[in-house]
Parts: C-alpha cells; structure tokens; sequence
C-alpha cells in the first residue's frame, strides 16, 4: 500500500485544479470530487514508482545482471497492477506493456510480443538478457509515456469507480488460473496488487453508501478481509512465494471471494448514481 | 427500417418494406412467401435473423419440483443436458444450510418459470436475459448431488457419509483426466432446449459465487426419434448409431424405481440419505471415425443388438429393441458374444438382477481433438441405490469387453442424490444438517 497519502501539497493542488476544471464542469456530483481527487493522487504516486522502478528493472538488465533483474521484475509491477483500470485506457500501451503471449498466435515466437512477460520470458525461461535488451529499452519508453498522458488524463468518474470490480473481473478472468506470471510465477504479487487497486477506490468511495446500504458494505469489508487472510499466508520476505505454492483450497477460496467482490462490487457504480 | 409507432402497425409495415425489397431485385412475391394473416395484416417472409419459432407446448412443460425424490432421475430424458461439477466453499454447517437454502429457492424459482425481476438500469441486470423477460420452464430439471470429497471435508460429513461412497477409481480401459473429474456437488441440468439449461447453470453460479467455483462441465444432447410403427417410442440413438436404453429397468414403475433407484431402509445408508440415490458420471469418448470404419456385422456383434431396430441378436427378423434376448438358449455365447456389450452388462440371470442401474445418458460433441478426430462421445449417467452393487459391479463386468477399443472414458465421478424438497419450506439437503446437528 501507498504509505503517504500526499507526495507533496504542490502536486495535490495541481490536480485539484485539473479536475475542478476539466472531468466536473459538466453535471458534477458534489460528493464525488474528494474521492476522485484522491484517487488521481493516488495514481500519480503510483506511475511515479513505476517509473522509478522501471529505471532500475530495465538497468539491470541493460546491466546483464539476470539475477537483479528476476527479483525486480514482480516488485516492479506492482504500481502498474494497482492502477490497471486508468492504465488500460490507452490501449495501445496496456498491449505493448503487460501483454501476454496468449495475446499472439505465434505466442512467444511472435516478434510483436513485448513488454513485462516478455521480458519475463526472457528471464526466465531463455535465462538471459542478450534478447531482451531492446524490450527492455522499449518498456522503459511506454512506461514513461504512460506516466505522462496520465498526468494529462481527465479521470472518468464511472471508470475510477468502475475500475474496483474491474481489477476483480481481471483477477477471475486470467490471474486465478496462474496464467498471468507463468514464467516466473510471481502471479501472488499480482492478485495482491489488484487487490488493493480495488480495495482503494472502494475505500475512497465507501463513505458515500454506507449509510444507504449497510449490509452491502459489511459484506464487501468480510470479502476483502478474508481475501486478504489468505494472501497473507503467502508472504514471505516483503513480497510472496510462488504460485504453485498456492494450495488448492485456498485457490477455491479466493475465487469465491474474487467472484463475489466482482458481483458485488459491479453495483458500485449504480450505487453511486453513475451511468 | 420503417418507423414504428402502434404495435399493430410493425407487422404490415415491416412485411410491405420487406415486399417492396424483393420486387425491387425483380424477385416475385407469391401467396406462399406472404401469406394473409389478418385484416390489414401480411405475414413477412421469414428473414436469417428470424429465431427459430418456440414450442408454446413444450416450452410449458413443467416437472415437478417438490417431492419424495428429486426431478431428474425417473422422469423421461429432454433432449438438453448439461452435467457440471463445483467445489463448495462454505467453512461450517451453517453456511452449508444457508447455501442449501438458496440453491432451492433458485432451482424451485427456475423449475417453475415466471417473471424476471426488474432491477434499476444503472445496476447490472439480476437475470442473464438469454431466456428474454420470461422463464419458461421448458421441462427443466436440476439435480443435484454431493460428492465424496464434501463428505471428507468434516468430521460431520465424514460420519454421515453414504455407505457406498467413494472417489471414482480408474477402471483398465479409463485414462482419465484430473481436471475432469470428482467434486463436492455435481448439478444435472435437463430441459426441452439447451439455452434453457444454460441459463439455469449461468443463474446458479451467479447467485452461489460465494460458494461455488465450477471444476468441469459438459453439455449433451439426446437425439430426437420418431415414433415407432406400433406407436411406442424408440430409445435414443447414441453416436455409434446404436439405440441405447433399450435395456433399461421400467422407470414408470415405481416398485422398480425403489429397488433399483432410490435408497430405502433395506439399503442400510444412514437415515437423511433415505430417498436419495447414487448417481454415476462418466464421461466418455466414442473413437467414431474407427467406429464408422468397421463392418456392420462387427459393430453388432460387438455390441450385442442390431443397429436399425437394437433388437437383441436371437431376434428374429421382426423383433424390437424390447424382446429380451435368452442367453439360457446360447450358453456357449455363439448368437451374443460373451465379450458383447449388452451381454456383459447384464447377462440377465437371477444373481445379476440385483445390479440393474438406471442409465440416463446425454451424447456429446466437444470440438476437434489434436489428431484431427472429432471429440464426441457419451456423458453416461446412471442412478442405483447401491453404488457398489450397481455401476462398479456392472463396469467391472464390462471390463475387457470388445467395445473398449471405441471407448475412452476420460472424466467423470460418483456423487449421492439428495432426497427431495418435501414443500416450500423444506430446503435440499435438510435431513443432512439436521444430522449433523443431532451428531
């Protein structure tokens, strides 16, 4: 999680100014600019570590340092997992940058397939550097630009509030299964990750139906508990062991609580009045 | 497209544009493309995007859903099926009952048919929408089972397993698939059309998230007959050609029903498991390409029936699949061959009548296999009251016989039918926590 909320009061305003001016001049809803604000700090600091730690993924390996770079890789996507739903709004990045060779009908073969799992694949599986170099350089440049046209995004209210059961809807999808991190199987890193990107924008909006709708938000708070509880189990060192230590049981467990988040928190928008 | 305004009006206007089209490409428009159906009112030829006209009839069709034994198991097969088996995520008996409780109430809601609730349009939709506004009921049937690893999970379950339980075991000729096999709760769904019991199966995983995570499942079918010269209706045809029940035990009489199918107290099973059943799921590949390569006489010997009428082999030329064949005449197997499937299924003495089975099959077709092949083949189900004395002792018997060189069975597992719903306030699965709370 971000620890501090606010990076700087001089950041904060800037984007304040941003939203007044641009995403609510049209019909806002008074109570949804403190948490959508928030939300966009909240992003901003976490393309800011993207970009940090991209710079040090992608020295290692410019270093041929495999072993750095193996454990920078899952640490390194965290920011970019957390903020999935604002990040796959350009399109055309999400698929250079966290496409996976599923994606490709040559799969890992097709020249086209770059990005985070390739360059996961290189590490991994190819077990060197030599290849990857220039995915590496490529990384580093969508990453950065990702950060920019972020900073100049107008922040759809229904896709930031949207994005709790998106991120729940990506787990269930493609992330339970292990398909995600298959080379190095640091999918844990992931579901954590994606869990508290929709965590967060839960959190941020909660106060807002709370009242209306205890039982709702009881029931969201147990899921996101228990999820929780089991992902802990997994920890080990700052970060989680691999996916194939996940026990069946707990998989099942977590696909419930996924499903049911994704359920649940699909009414979030609707609850809040958005289209 | 034209503008609507009454209802009325579409059906004309709609059918006087589409006329005017096909003049315009010079095509005629006679009596038989559109015919007069009202004052003021033209049929349209039917369009590609036309759906296929329901059956108000069948789409009606009701089977009870309360009742001593659950639906599913006696009533006559429709020609969608879908078997599907979950893992249940509930961590004490109070969430098992509350789970329990809900599965009911959709399955009772489901069976029956009516209205979908409307929700707010900002909210996603309570119901799929694939049946449309409103559920037909469409002779649907769901059935539903709980599984040997269910019972292993708890002390409770563990002491109030069925006798007979077990995990399926790999039988020589299986090769059978982990992914595709066992579960806690298997979910048979039947109905008169495939996008009923879909939307049956979409429902209960909406509504059981919390419980429920799916392991397999595979969608079949019963191929359509007509009826036979003297007005009975033949058995289905499976995807060897062959007609396949023709042997089964009477399930219109319920003497036999309670023999054969339903647990009573002669069986010994533990008390909440009275009415209940075992039910037997095997999926099963067909190899029909060899099949379809080999000489007709072969195929019948092998299975043991002519292929056109499944009459058995000592028949003679006008016999039906219900004569009954007499082994006392062939004891040297020359007419039936021993190694025949029929005749290893049930040899018919009076020793083997005690393991007759209720089979309920679905033929499936799921895609190409590597080898170029089509996967398609049998998702044979079988109830009995003893699974031991049942399906294990009959596919123990079968074990060997000529047809395995065409079967593969691949997945599949045993699981125990609940009693059934007693009435509104009954749920599936009572006498079981009822049970465990007297333990």
């Amino acid at each position: 999680m971000v620890a501090n909320t606010l990076k700087s009061t001089a950041l904060a305003l800037i984007l304040m100014a941003g939203l007044t001016a641009q995403s609510f001049a049209a019909d806002p809803s008074l109570d949804l600019v403190a948490p959508l604000a928030d939300y966009k700090i909240y992003v901003a600091e976490n393309t800011e570590q993207l970009v940090k730690d991209t710079e040090a993924f992608v020295a290692a390996i410019k270093a041929n340092d495999v072993a750095k770079a193996k454990a920078l890789f899952a640490p390194t996507r965290t920011s970019y997992e957390k903020i999935e739903p604002i990040a796959e709004l350009f399109a055309d990045l999400d698929s250079s940058i966290d496409a996976r060779a599923d994606d490709f009908e040559q799969k890992e073969a097709d020249p086209t397939f770059t990005g985070f799992h390739r360059i996961e694949y290189g590490l991994w599986v190819e077990g060197k550097t030599g290849e990857i170099q220039g995915y590496a350089d490529q990384l580093l440049k969508d990453i950065k630009t990702l950060n920019e046209r972020i900073n100049g995004l107008t922040f759809p209210p229904e896709v930031v509030v949207g994005g709790a059961a998106a991120l729940m809807e990506e787990v269930a999808a493609t992330k339970i299964s292990g398909e995600e991190d298959r080379y190095s199987r640091t999918d844990l890193w992931d579901f954590d990750a994606n869990f508290a990107g929709s965590q967060k924008i839960y959190t941020l909006f909660r106060p807002l139906i709370a009242d209306k709708n205890p039982d709702f938000v009881k029931k969201v708070d147990a899921n996101f508990a228990e999820a929780g509880a089991i992902l802990k189990k997994y920890q080990k060192d700052g970060g989680y062991v691999s996916y194939v230590e996940l026990s069946d049981a707990d998989r099942k467990v977590l696909a419930t609580k996924v499903n049911t988040l994704a359920e649940d928190l699909s009414t979030l928008r609707g609850q809040l009045g958005l289209n | 497209m034209s503008k609507l305004n009454k209802p009325g009006d579409d059906i004309a206007q709609a059918g006087t544009s589409r006329r005017d089209l096909l003049k315009g490409l010079g095509i005629g428009v006679g009596a038989g493309v559109a015919s007069v159906i009202g004052a003021g009112q033209v049929a349209a030829a039917p369009m590609v995007g036309d759906a296929p006209k329901a059956d108000a009839d069948t789409s009606a069709q009701r089977v009870p859903f309360y009742g001593a034994h659950q639906a599913g198991i006696v009533n006559p097969r429709p020609a969608a099926g879908i078997i599907a088996s979950f893992d249940i995520v509930a961590t004490d008996l109070d969430q098992f009952e509350t789970m329990m409780k809900l599965l009911t109430a959709r399955i009772a809601f489901l069976t029956a048919g009516g209205a979908v609730a409307m929700r707010d349009p900002k909210l996603p939709p309570e119901d799929s929408g694939i049946l449309g506004p409103d559920i037909a009921p469409d002779n649907l049937t769901v059935t539903v089972g709980l599984g040997d690893s269910f019972f292993e999970k708890t002390d409770w379950g563990k002491a109030l397993k069925p006798n007979a339980l077990d995990r399926m075991t790999q039988f020589p000729n299986d090769a059978l698939d982990a992914a595709l096999c066992h579960g806690d709760l298997s979910l048979q769904f039947c109905a008169n059309t495939p996008d009923t019991a879909i939307h049956a199966l979409r429902d209960i995983m909406k509504s059981l998230s919390e419980y429920l995570v799916m392991n397999w499942m595979m969608p079949g079918d019963v191929p359509q007959a007509k009826p036979a010269a003297d007005g009975t209706t033949p058995s289905a045809r499976n995807l060897l050609g062959f007609r396949d029940g023709s042997g089964n035990p009477d399930s219109t009489d319920e003497a036999k029903m309670r023999q054969v199918v339903w647990v009573t107290p002669e069986n010994g099973e533990p008390g909440w498991a009275l009415g209940g059943s075992y039910q037997v799921v095997r999926l099963i590949r067909n190899k029909v390409e060899h099949w379809d390569r080999t000489p007709l006489q072969e195929q019948e010997r092998d299975f043991g029936r002519r292929k056109i009428s499944g009459a058995p082999l000592d028949g003679g030329p006008n016999a039906t699949e219900r004569d009954v064949p007499d082994y006392s005449k062939d004891p040297e197997g020359k007419v039936t061959s021993f190694l025949s499937h029929i005749r290893r299924a049930n040899p018919r003495t009076p020793e083997t009548e005690a393991n007759l089975i209720l089979r309920r099959p679905f033929n499936y077709t799921s895609g190409a296999l590597k080898n170029g092949q089509i996967d398609q083949g049998l998702i044979f189900i079988c109830y009995q009251a003893d699974l031991g004395m049942g399906f294990i002792t009959v596919q123990s018997r079968l074990n060997g016989e000529a047809m395995e060189e065409y079967f593969k069975p691949f997945g599949g597992g045993y699981f125990f039918v609940l009693p059934g719903v007693s009435g509104p306030g009954d749920y599936l699965g009572s006498t079981l926590v009822s049970a465990a709370r007297s333990l």
